[in-house]
């Protein structure tokens, strides 16, 4: 049976930015990621980039590129896509931040520019404002360690018919020494637009389904984790 | 598709540790949103919010789980190979908050996986689970998923649980927004200022029509239409001409084949934010012109629970179709500005059998549930 078909990737990892049709590797490991900014993403000024924590940044960058790569950043009207994200730690890393702001007793009031961002789909938000998406919005967490929860849930909700288009992907930043212990194999921020209906002229990087055991399978093969999933999209296009 | 039966329910909330006592309360107008003992809010404008009573400090633990077990104690059992969703918004926030002051917490106890891995165990289930972020719209995306789920026959069975905690980071935070009314939330009122907080949880068990009836299963209601819609516009001020909220209220009206002149009443999201009412007074007006349906909100008797606000409010609206009668919106005196709808301060009769939940929330995230009463 074949599936929605992968139109585009994008990244933003330890190794830097990257999009399915310029790479030629892929690897998303637990390293550090250095700051993103502005022209790693936008060629344009952007006023709000500039405001956003980095676990913002990050997902916004992914997000950006996996439409870029699908031909899809472009837009004039609004478009009922949907954005998904699985997450293990979340904005954990703004929540400090935050927080740190709150602590100190008698002083002023804390940031309001960063609480709006401690909750982990605001940059979804950024995203669905960006870029003119105005499917179902949301975060999902599980207990797996193969990062594909969101693509999971995407490809549930293509099949029920909820939309045509998900943006999907995963979104991980270390913690920090502030808070040891909460481990994130897959950081970084990693996006694939999936469509029910191809309706750009570039080719994509296969279809994917899920197995009746919950598996997702590319082109009918069954995938452990992300990693493995973007390294065989990207196998298939080269 | 399946028809989605809810067939068990459960709530905490600052009015009670169940729902029979949350739902005596609401109907007499009465308000769990009170002066914070939960930790100091003497350097915050507002000092209101409404809590969970005496849950017991949990050493390094969270107060999560605690209200959990308040929530599931007595819970019936699970038909095997039941799923498990869940949804919040900041899960186990106290624990962030006790290691940053150098209090015994641990920190493997944050992610919300870890809750996920505890409810799972607690309850004997086979499915790990997955939880539901989408702001305060957390709730009602979880109830729609666990449908479609249903819905399409990849699930028999689905256990909802919703949950957030009222905690000095969440609070403070509203307050930095200056999103806190001081003397309590008046949801759709002139005069009103500003939100209150609160915290607590819901278990809803969901089934097929099929699977209930095999069981003997008796059910509530159903879960007939869902839809969730982003506005696009704002991160945190919701589209003044409701967009987003029209759209998620009619994917779900397009889902259940009804039409606006069939919903019988509409439990809102209803903060009691200036912004936030007025653009759900718009979308409302957008999708059932002058008609006066009867809306309330609970929210200026629990707060504003978060992530487990839909939760709870599917609960409750589930009782108020079965009671036929939609409680009051604590809080509210004077309707507000171009209300076109019939908000009370005292119990309204429902006549009809559909009610519309919605929730909205930061990211531009709306979320409607289209709920069908049984049949007496």
């Amino acid at each position: 049976m074949t599936g929605p078909v992968v139109a585009g990737i994008g990244w933003f990892t330890a190794q830097g930015p990257g999009r399915g049709r310029e790479a030629r590797e892929f690897s998303m490991t637990s390293g550090p990621i250095r700051p993103v900014i502005r022209e790693d993403v936008f060629p344009e000024p952007n006023l709000r980039f500039g405001r956003l924590p980095q676990y913002s940044r990050v997902g916004l960058a992914a997000v950006a590129f996996a439409l870029r790569d699908a031909g899809m950043e472009l837009w004039k009207t609004k478009r009922p896509a949907g954005i998904v994200a699985s997450t293990r730690a979340g904005c954990l890393a703004t929540d400090i931040e935050y927080y740190d702001t709150v602590l100190p007793e008698n002083g002023g009031p804390p940031s309001p520019n960063l609480f709006s961002s401690t909750l982990p789909t605001c940059f979804l938000g950024e995203a669905a404002i960006l870029f003119g998406l105005t499917g179902p919005t949301f975060i999902v967490n599980d207990g797996a360690g193969d990062a594909m929860c969101g693509v999971r849930t995407a490809l549930e909700t293509l099949s029920w018919g909820e939309t045509d288009t998900m943006v999907a992907g995963h979104i991980d930043l270390p913690p920090g020494p502030a808070v040891p212990g909460i481990p994130t194999p897959h950081a970084g921020g990693l996006f694939l637009v999936l469509e029910n209906a191809r309706s750009s002229t570039a080719p994509g990087y296969g279809s994917l389904d899920l197995s009746p055991d919950g598996a997702v399978r590319h082109d009918g093969v069954a995938i452990d984790c992300l990693d493995e999933l973007i390294r065989a999209c990207i196998g298939r296009s080269s | 598709m399946n028809e989605v039966r809810i067939t068990a329910t459960a709530s905490v909330t600052g009015l009670g540790p169940d729902l029979d006592t949350t739902w005596k309360r609401l109907l007499a107008g009465e308000t769990a949103i009170r002066p914070i003992r939960r930790f100091d809010a003497g350097r915050y404008p507002a000092r209101n919010a409404s809590w969970v009573g005496e849950l017991e400090p949990g050493g390094d633990r969270s107060l999560l789980y605690p209200l959990l077990e308040r929530l599931l104690d007595g819970f019936g059992p699970l038909p095997r190979g039941c799923r498990l969703v869940t949804a919040t918004t900041k899960g186990c926030i106290d624990i962030l908050e006790r290691v940053r002051k150098g209090l015994p917490g641990d920190p493997s106890g944050i992610p919300v996986s870890a809750t996920l891995e505890w409810l799972a165990s607690r309850l004997g289930l086979d499915d790990p689970g997955v939880n539901i972020s989408a702001a305060c719209a957390s709730s009602t995306i979880a109830v729609g998923r666990a449908a479609a789920m249903i819905g399409s026959g990849d699930a028999d069975a689905v256990l909802v649980v919703c949950m957030d905690l009222l905690s000095e980071f969440v609070f403070s935070g509203f307050s930095s927004l200056q999103a806190l009314d001081p003397a309590g939330c008046r949801p759709f009122d002139r005069h009103r200022n500003g939100l209150s907080l609160g915290e607590g949880g819901a278990a809803l068990l969901m089934m097929s029509e099929e699977t209930a009836r095999r069981k003997g299963i008796p059910g509530i209601g159903s879960v007939v239409g869902w839809g969730a819609a982003n506005d696009a516009t704002h991160v945190t001020a919701p589209a003044r001409d409701g967009c987003g909220l029209v759209q998620a209220v009619r994917r779900a009206m397009a889902r259940a084949s009804i039409g606006p002149d069939e919903i019988a009443a509409i439990n809102a999201h209803g903060t009691g934010t200036v912004y936030n009412d007025a653009m759900e007074s718009t979308a409302f007006g957008a999708v059932f012109g002058s008609r006066r349906i009867p809306l309330n909100s609970i929210k200026g008797a629990i707060g504003h629970t978060l992530g487990a606000a839909g939760g709870i409010e599917i609960a409750v609206g589930l009782r108020s179709l079965a009671e036929r009668t939609l409680p009051p919106t604590a809080g509210f005196r004077e309707p507000m500005e171009n209300c076109p709808f019939s908000v009370g301060p005292v119990p309204q009769p429902i006549a009809g059998n559909y009610l519309l939940c919605t929730n909205s929330g930061f990211g531009g995230i709306n979320a409607a549930l289209l709920l069908k009463g049984d049949p007496r």
